[in-house]
């Protein structure tokens, strides 16, 4: 082994000269690196980008439960490659889309907003391969959007928030201002208002995904200013970590964090992306997918109807009043005879943005920059 | 009484050979890969397979050279703007800070004049890029000249204040109208946008980083200012003495030494990206320090060791997908900087055998 | 003899590479006594001591303490033993407090501090010795005479019953230094034995009870203060064994190229360093420095190099006023500097022999090729100078650290003396450097003179002085005492002017 090492190594040093060679010339000589036909049967290979590694609580999680599902549902697919910790950089989220199309994958998920680009750039050269890009705005021939009407979800959570504040003052621990998590926020504060037209949600930014640090530091300083309840748009468990510290409630985000923090956690709003995943991938094999626009920029937008979206199980501290008001708020949505924008919606200066009667379109949602009423905080870049 | 036996001292080396210089790194290299195969093989891992898919996937193929090389410009250039402050004794750890300030700059030209022609944009773009990141450095050099304050700290904070700037811009005032409020700016006009090269990523900001290499080295070793930069660096009493200007000089690295890691700002966004955004360096500003580290600040070197790391880098990405988790990769490369910055420790200092007793010292 | 000896060292012999530091020295401490080891720079006063806390290893001799002989391998086994050193740099911490300072390290520190306990112990401590100090006071809070107190204290709670003290006053205002000999006195009441390692006389005579005179690494004489005057001791330390050569007279040139008039200037503490120097120095003429070294020798060439700020006063170069100028004026008019510190100041070691050797040309004209500078020229320039100086090296791309000290002070000459200025500052040119080098550059220094060169010669060496110089002006305490012409100095009055009896001054010559 020793003497493979050594030789490699030596490899090394005169492919670094000769690389700078090749790349100088270049020579054409680039090898199609296909690792498909190794094996019996060719399977149809599925590939994911992740932000962070898929741990066991999350964003990442919540996809990577969705690419077991979809491994557990269609034999004939091989799911295994994934690319964890990518950063959203154009530099290296690129590369990385674009290694897992040179190796062969039919189908490549890329989960994170910052991928966007790159995933529309890595398809122009690949047009046999078809791109999902979760969360953002561009769809092309091959390459679908897709995402999912957490709002809903965050309503639904809002509500329990609602129910149990004492102190009507919600803490609410965000990661960046994009459209994506002030739609959340607002969501769930027009929830919790409507259990508790008194209640306030105080918001503090992150401008990270994940940070545990920053993450819990935030939670605290929201205990510290009268919040007796936290909520997140956050990957890791820590705001709930700290509500429970201090013996408050909390509400999760993208998986069930009771796991992680059983004494706060009342629910958690959830993703279910797996049967999405077996959807689209058949689709994809019987040729039938198309990535056409059809919730506004999106391709597909699921919420609680299509069940791409739910609330957790609850925590032994929910009340059964709250559990009913929660399944009859449910109804409503899934029924489709009420959304959660519906107006009558003022933002925080009590300026009237929807009026009585009227609906947000999707893309209004989907671009959603301003806070509705009861939101105490505001949308601006980083703490200077 | 006396103990019989010999004890090992650490000594300096007087000269360090020329074959240390060669065989100590790869040395090194070396012992970070078996470490690093230890543990592989422990968490059921297949080393030499592992090492091979890495070392393929990141030269083994055009399209690995390529990426490869996408991700040695920043490196070089902003490898040989620390470099160069280094040579100074001047520890610039503010690449990342100046880089995003030359991004920052760069993009303003390129927003403010969608219109312009290729033949002004592209020129004002890297002047201002440069321009800006120099500047940005400058601002840690003037305390540093006229009263010393140390610049490892201002230059690592105000690399803080350049990011969360950035964020501030693509949060704000920058993001595209078009975009639906996400913290992108508008993508740039062709003018404003390098030429991609050999039909791949790899853009023109390479030809800077050669070009700049070859600069930094005729400056460096064969002009007046290099000379005094190489005596301030390696003895600044003897500068103060043969009469340099130190303060002056203390501010020229700084400004030119930002100014390299703006150019590499502006090449990422011009380059690359095509647009500003949040989270632009995945830390090339802190992998450069080693970058000209380990290329022992030679300029040339630095284009070497910058294409290594960023074969590191896409390598890493490549194993990935054969059910290596990220972290061993993350761990493999610690190994590797570990090993190589302890051999770094071998070529100037020598192990020595030395009988324990008072004849030891001859 | 009734009182005991605390330690005693017989027949110490240390070696260094080229060099025997102490031959076969003899010294003791009695009890309750302070003890004064004097001796000139480099006469191995603080090897001695060195050996004596353990920090180097004795090639031969004993080390008795209490009567019990000691193999003292490291400073803790000399703490052990009793014998605590108060370094000229002190070994303190700058973020810690005092007390936090003097526990550090020691045996008998716990492991869970009572910060109360402590502080009282140390207060008794320090009180008993009059060593006023705020226990709880970061050290980085404490004047330097503050935190030599601290040593001491540390010294004291370590148990230790001989205190060393490496020229404790050097780093002192003369009221520290007051209030130092008074606590060094209550502690020798108390049964301690001190020694005070110093080359200043008149601190023998204020506080020492004996004497013990160093001299090129041999114990000279150890004398009762009692028995000894000022005089016997500079005799002593400067040795009678000075060699009076017969120089040329100086060539008849009434030019002054430099002229100090009335010079001040602050040393690197703060303090006056030079006050009121007065001289000039002539056109063929080598001007000797002599005195200790520690007395202004560095300050004086470093403002006549301009590398130091003058602090009122003028300095003359050619009979134009260069007060204030940069460095690189003053050199562009002709002056020139053999710095003390070879590798630390005058070359850079890393560099090669071409780059060392365009320290100071590499902007002039010659050199120039637009912003280059021309290597051709540079190279073929010293390949001239490395042959006019005969220095041998084994490259002129090696780095120059690995020439030897008497080839690296030929090169230092080589570019000095080729700029052809019309002052040459020497600062000790001959430190460290053999018989055979020594020479060379004293020829040289010669040789420069009769070509009309007025030379600024700083040395301690005595000998060396009066070898070359025309004129020898005498430093004590950063002021001229005293300028006498070379012939008609004798060696007992330099002695004397060395240790401060003042003289007129230019009215010498």
């Amino acid at each position: 082994m020793k003497k493979i090492d050594k030789k490699t190594l030596w490899a090394l040093v005169v492919t670094l000269m000769m690389a700078l060679v090749l790349a100088g010339c270049g020579g054409s000589g680039g090898e199609e690196d296909s690792q498909a036909g190794q094996g019996e049967e060719e399977k149809f290979k599925v590939a994911f980008v992740y932000i962070t590694s898929a741990g066991d609580a999350g964003w990442t999680y919540a996809h990577d439960l969705g690419r077991q599902y979809l491994q557990d549902q269609l034999p004939w697919v091989d799911a295994s490659e994934i690319v964890e910790n990518v950063p959203e950089n154009p530099a290296d989220a690129e590369q990385v889309i674009t290694q897992l199309a040179e190796q062969g994958n039919k189908v490549i998920f890329t989960t994170s907003f910052g991928y966007m680009d790159p995933t529309i750039n890595v398809a122009q050269k690949y047009p046999d391969v078809t791109f999902v890009h979760c969360s953002g705005y561009k769809t092309a021939d091959n390459v679908g959007a897709y995402f999912g009407r957490m709002y809903q979800a965050r309503y639904l959570s809002g509500l329990v928030a609602g129910q149990a504040t004492e102190s009507n003052i919600i803490g609410y621990v965000g990661a960046h201002p994009i459209p994506e998590v002030i739609r959340g926020i607002n969501a769930f504060t027009v929830g919790v208002r409507a259990a508790n037209p008194d209640a306030k949600v105080k918001v503090v930014w992150t401008n990270s995904w994940f940070d545990p640090t920053v993450e819990k530091q935030s939670a605290e300083v929201l205990l510290d200013a009268g919040a007796d309840v936290i909520a997140q748009h956050m990957d890791s468990p820590a705001p709930m970590q700290a509500a429970e510290e201090r013996g408050k409630l909390g509400v999760g985000y993208n998986s069930d964090m009771r796991e992680q923090a059983p004494g706060a956690v009342m629910t958690s709003p959830m993703w279910e992306w797996g049967p999405y995943y077996v959807e689209t991938v058949q689709a994809i094999k019987d040729g039938t997918f198309d990535p056409t626009p059809t919730a506004g920029s999106l391709t597909y937008w699921g919420g609680l109807k299509e069940g791409l979206v739910k609330i957790s199980d609850y925590g032994p501290m929910v009340p059964e009043e709250t559990k009913q008001l929660v399944e009859q708020e449910k109804a409503r949505i899934v029924s489709g005879e009420w959304d959660v924008f519906d107006g009558l919606l003022k933002d925080q200066n009590g300026e009237v943005k929807v009026a009585e009667g009227q609906k947000m379109t999707d893309d209004e949602m989907l671009a959603m920059d301003w806070f509705v009423e009861g939101v105490e905080g505001k949308i601006t870049a980083p703490k200077f | 009484m006396i103990i019989r036996g010999t004890r090992l001292t650490i000594e300096k080396r007087l000269v360090p050979s020329s074959s240390a210089y060669l065989l100590i790194p790869i040395f090194s290299i070396f012992m970070a890969l078996l470490v690093g195969s230890i543990f592989l093989y422990f968490s059921g891992h297949e080393p030499v397979a592992v090492y091979y898919k890495m070392f393929k996937g990141a030269f083994g193929s055009r399209y690995g050279i390529t990426e490869t090389i996408v991700k040695a410009i920043p490196l070089t250039l902003v490898g040989l703007g620390v470099a160069l402050a280094f040579r100074m004794q001047l520890w610039n750890i503010g690449g990342e800070g100046q880089l995003y300030m030359g991004a920052f700059a760069a993009t303003w030209v390129a927003l403010t004049f969608p219109e312009g022609s290729v033949w002004w944009v592209m020129p004002a773009m890297i002047a201002l890029g440069m321009l800006a990141g120099g500047l940005w450095a400058l601002l840690t050099a003037i305390p540093k000249a006229i009263w010393g304050v140390n610049e490892i700290i201002t230059t690592l904070m105000l690399n803080y204040v350049a990011i969360l700037w950035v964020d501030y811009l693509v949060y704000g005032p920058w993001k595209d109208p078009a975009g639906f409020n996400f913290p992108l700016t508008a993508v740039f006009s062709d003018a404003a946008t390098l030429p991609g090269l050999f039909d791949s990523r790899v853009h023109a900001g390479l030809f800077f980083g050669i070009v700049a290499a070859i600069i930094l080295y005729l400056v460096v070793y064969h002009t007046r200012w290099g000379y005094e930069i190489r005596v301030t660096g390696e003895n600044p009493g003897a500068a103060r003495y043969a009469g340099m200007n130190t303060t002056r000089n203390i501010m020229l690295v700084m400004l030119f030494s930002g100014a390299l890691c703006g150019l590499a700002g502006m090449s990422e966004v011009s380059g690359i990206g095509h647009r500003l955004q949040h989270g632009l360096s995945p830390g090339y500003g802190y992998t450069a320090i080693i970058v000209a580290w380990l290329s022992r600040l030679n300029p040339f070197a630095v284009i070497l060791v910058a294409i290594l790391f960023g074969g590191l880098q896409v390598g890493g990405f490549i194993v990935q997908t054969s059910g290596i988790p990220s972290s061993m990769v993350y761990m493999l490369q610690g190994l590797l900087l570990f090993f190589v910055l302890g051999g770094e420790l071998l070529t100037g200092y020598r192990l020595n055998r030395v009988p324990a007793t008072g004849e030891a010292t001859k | 003899m009734s009182v005991p000896l605390l330690v005693e060292m017989v027949n110490i012999t240390k070696k260094f590479p080229g060099v025997v530091a102490n031959d076969q020295v003899n010294f003791n401490v009695r009890e309750g006594e302070i003890h004064v080891l004097l001796g000139e720079n480099g006469s191995g006063k603080s090897t001695l001591m060195s050996v004596l806390s353990g920090l180097y290893k004795p090639d031969e001799g004993d080390i008795l303490v209490g009567g019990i002989k000691y193999n003292l391998r490291s400073p803790r086994d000399a703490i052990k033993a009793g014998i605590g050193m108060v370094h000229q740099h002190f070994k303190l911490i700058d973020s810690f407090s005092v007390a936090e300072n003097v526990i550090l390290g020691g045996d008998g520190t716990p492991m869970i501090l009572n910060k109360k306990d402590i502080e009282n112990n140390l207060a008794q401590l320090s009180e008993r010795y009059g060593l006023r100090i705020n226990l709880s006071a970061m050290v980085w809070q404490l004047s330097v005479g503050e935190k030599q107190r601290v040593e001491i204290i540390k010294m004291l709670y370590r148990g230790s019953q001989v205190l060393v003290l490496d020229e404790p006053t050097a780093v002192l205002t003369p009221q520290e230094a007051e209030e130092l000999f008074d606590n060094l006195r209550r502690m020798a009441a108390a049964g301690r034995g001190i020694v005070v390692i110093t080359h200043k006389l008149n601190e023998v005579m204020a506080i020492a009870d004996r004497v013990t005179v160093l001299r090129r690494g041999k114990a000279v004489a150890t004398l009762e203060k009692q028995a000894v005057n000022q005089r016997d001791l500079a005799w002593l330390m400067v040795g009678q064994d000075v060699v009076f050569q017969s120089r040329k007279k100086n060539p008849p040139d009434s030019a002054k190229v430099l002229e100090l008039k009335k010079v001040n200037c602050l040393s690197d503490l703060g303090l006056a360093g030079l006050t009121d120097i007065d001289f000039s120095v002539y056109k063929g003429e080598i001007f000797g420095i002599a005195g200790v070294a520690g007395n202004g020798q560095r300050e004086l060439a470093e403002v006549v190099a301009g590398l130091r700020a003058v602090n009122g006063g003028q300095l003359l170069i050619n009979g134009t006023d260069v007060t204030g100028l940069s460095p690189r004026r003053i050199m562009d008019r002709g002056v020139a500097l053999v710095p003390e510190d070879r590798l630390g100041t005058g070359l850079i070691p890393n560099l090669d022999a071409v780059d060392n050797l365009i320290l100071k040309d590499y902007r002039r004209a010659l050199l120039r090729r637009g912003p280059f500078v021309n290597r051709r020229v540079a190279r073929s320039n010293a390949q001239q100078m490395v042959e006019r100086f005969e220095v041998s090296l084994r490259s002129l791309d090696a780095p120059v650290k690995l020439m030897s000290g008497g080839n690296l002070q030929r090169l230092l000459l080589a570019r000095e003396i080729t700029s052809q200025p019309h002052l040459l500052i020497a600062v000790y040119p001959v430190r460290g450097l053999d018989i055979k080098a020594t020479k060379a550059v004293h020829d040289l220094l010669l040789e420069q003179r009769e070509q009309g060169m007025a030379i600024l010669l700083i040395s301690e060496d005595l000998e060396e002085i009066f070898k070359l110089s025309d004129r020898i002006g005498v430093l004590c305490g950063g002021r001229l005492t005293g300028i006498l012409p070379a012939e008609a100095a004798d060696i007992e009055e330099i002695g004397l002017l060395m240790m401060g009896t003042d003289r007129t001054g230019e009215t010498a010559s």
